[in-house]
């Protein structure tokens, strides 16, 4: 006679894994410590390189607010660093960079279901994988984008207090800015996929996710400028939106196919 | 109807066969004792089985389904190695996570209910970190009980447990046992499998050495007639002159091996001029009962 078990579908298995990772990513300390330096970090940059003159050797400080947020793409065109031969670290130093720590955050988060053996208690009942990768997806894009709207938030209060001008350049509008926020989220989801998949690679070790996602996110890094740039428009919006969703979907099975093929412990 | 049907279950890391042809028969509702020395590949067994561990070659049937079936893996829970807390959270957080992660419909009441059966109510609140690693030990069980598994895996779970921690685990055990869950534990402290376990499973060197009913072990136990006298090392030297296997046990009893009735060595003793102060007719345990199977496969 053949034992009945009650169904435990996709459905019912995403909603419980997801249960799970929010009730840990929002009690876990580093998370709020990750949105707090995203809030602080551009509020430090604003106010200190207005107060030091900013114009030092190869770094030019913020004259105006919006820069921090995004370059307008025909002027980065121009001043790209393969055009003029020059690299402006400061026009580095903007909302782009928070996508590293996203991989921080993400690395750590998968890290610690290694680490802690908690896995085992996640595999043992669950044979397929898709569920696991899919909620590491979602809740670090939704991580993701508290740290960039935490940013976002820094850099108004930092420009406010650094007394830089807002006028939005020549060319961009209030909407541009809406969508090249909502660009910038979706860059997000381009980037989680590869967090989780380095996560799921370098298991209970560390330094390894973190390095494969530094890597990766170096050789990917000059193309979130362009593709969110601040004069961002509705193609710009579904173009990284459809970038993302390809990239959460073909990495997400990858993803999913590593943990399927490979031993857990 | 079987849990777990194992058959030439093989695996193997880089150059070295962990497991190799393992045939394995767990029947519904038993308590199957899985013993084997360190590193005979108990842990393995078990990784595989909750699916952490792929499978080099074999086939594992849970309930008759594929081990990969989502349906039965549902029903399944482990508890090998450690717990698997977060060290920060508290034993009532770590609960009640796992109990989000089964989708238990009232997870307040399942883990207060867990935590009873553990005999943890009062340290719920405890951080997991400052748990003593008998309480952990508690913990891991009662989150392995947690969504009314019908299969427990557990790997050493009696480890670091005093004696009242033990007697609870084996009381919890058997109550689960007698509900129709079957389950799997492997453990070092054979006397407390003894106790419990309904099913042997030996296992050495990656290979199933023996598949055992706690009655079929049972009938297999020699059979030893124990003894005290005051002189312990002159009666040793008097009854191995007759007899071809006298040994002294923890304590202190003389054992004969050799199939000999009490009356016979009483006696042989009487005219050698040694007076006993006890005899009994006994059986060797588990432990011995290993010990000697180990032996055996040696030559």
């Amino acid at each position: 006679m053949e034992k009945k078990f009650e169904k435990f579908d996709l459905s019912k298995r995403f909603i419980s894994m997801i249960k799970v990772d929010f009730r840990r990513m929002f009690t876990m300390p580093l998370y709020y410590l990750m949105v707090g330096i995203s809030l602080v970090i551009p509020i430090l940059i604003l106010v200190m390189t207005t107060m030091f003159g900013g114009e030092t050797e190869g770094m030019t400080s913020f004259s105006n607010v919006w820069k921090i947020i995004g370059s307008v793409s025909e002027s980065m065109i121009k001043n790209s660093p393969s055009m003029s031969g020059e690299i402006d670290m400061l026009a580095m130093c903007n909302i782009d960079m928070m996508v590293f720590a996203v991989g921080v955050l993400v690395c750590l988060f998968i890290n610690q279901d290694f680490k802690s053996g908690y896995i085992k208690n996640l595999f043992t009942v669950r044979s397929s994988k898709v569920d696991y990768v899919l909620s590491k997806t979602l809740v670090g894009f939704v991580c993701g984008s508290s740290m960039i709207l935490a940013f976002f938030i820094g850099s108004m209060v930092g420009g406010k207090i650094a007394n830089l001008s807002f006028d939005l350049p020549l060319g961009v509008n209030a909407i541009n800015i809406v969508m090249c926020l909502i660009c910038k989220l979706g860059v997000v989801l381009i980037f989680v996929p590869i967090f989780v998949i380095m996560g799921v690679v370098g298991k209970e070790k560390l330094w390894l996710s973190m390095i494969g996602s530094f890597g990766v996110s170096m050789l990917l890094f000059m193309m979130v400028s362009m593709i969110a740039p601040l004069n961002a428009n509705f193609v710009n919006v579904i173009l990284v939106l459809v970038g993302g969703v390809l990239f959460s979907v073909g990495l997400g099975s990858l993803s999913n196919l590593l943990l399927n093929k490979l031993n857990i412990l | 109807m079987n849990a777990i049907e194992i058959r030439n279950l093989s695996k193997v890391f880089g150059q070295k066969t962990a497991i190799d042809s393992l045939n394995m028969t767990v029947p519904v509702g038993s308590i199957y004792g899985f013993i084997g020395e360190n590193g005979s590949g108990k842990s393995t067994t078990e990784k595989m089985i909750c699916g952490l561990l792929i499978p080099s070659g074999g086939t594992i049937k849970i309930y008759g389904k594929d081990y990969k079936d989502i349906d039965v893996r549902a029903k399944m829970s482990c508890l090998i190695e450690s717990p698997g807390c977060f060290s920060s959270y508290s034993v009532w957080n770590n609960l009640m996570l796992q109990a989000t992660n089964l989708s238990i419909p009232n997870p307040e009441e399942a883990v207060r209910e867990v935590l009873k059966l553990v005999r943890m109510e009062g340290a719920a609140s405890n951080k997991y970190k400052n748990c003593s690693l008998g309480m952990k030990q508690r913990i891991g069980i009662a989150m392995a009980l947690l969504g009314n598994p019908e299969l427990l895996v557990l790997d050493e779970p009696i480890n670091g447990l005093d004696v009242d921690g033990m007697r609870i685990v084996r009381e919890v055990l058997l109550d689960l046992s007698k509900k129709g869950i079957t389950i799997i534990i492997s453990s070092h402290i054979l006397g407390e499998l003894e106790k419990i376990a309904t099913h042997y499973g030996i296992i050495r060197n990656g290979s199933m050495i023996k598949e055992m009913t706690s009655e079929e072990f049972e009938k297999e136990c020699r059979t030893f007639v124990a003894l005290k006298t005051k002189d312990l090392d002159k009666s040793r030297y008097v009854l191995s002159n007759k007899y071809s296997r006298v040994e002294k046990d923890e304590q202190d009893y003389l054992r004969i091996y050799d199939l000999v009735t009490p009356e016979e060595v009483v006696t042989y003793l009487y005219s050698q001029g040694i007076v006993i102060n006890e005899i009994k007719v006994d059986k060797i345990g588990l432990e011995e009962y290993y010990i000697d199977l180990m032996k055996e496969k040696e030559y």
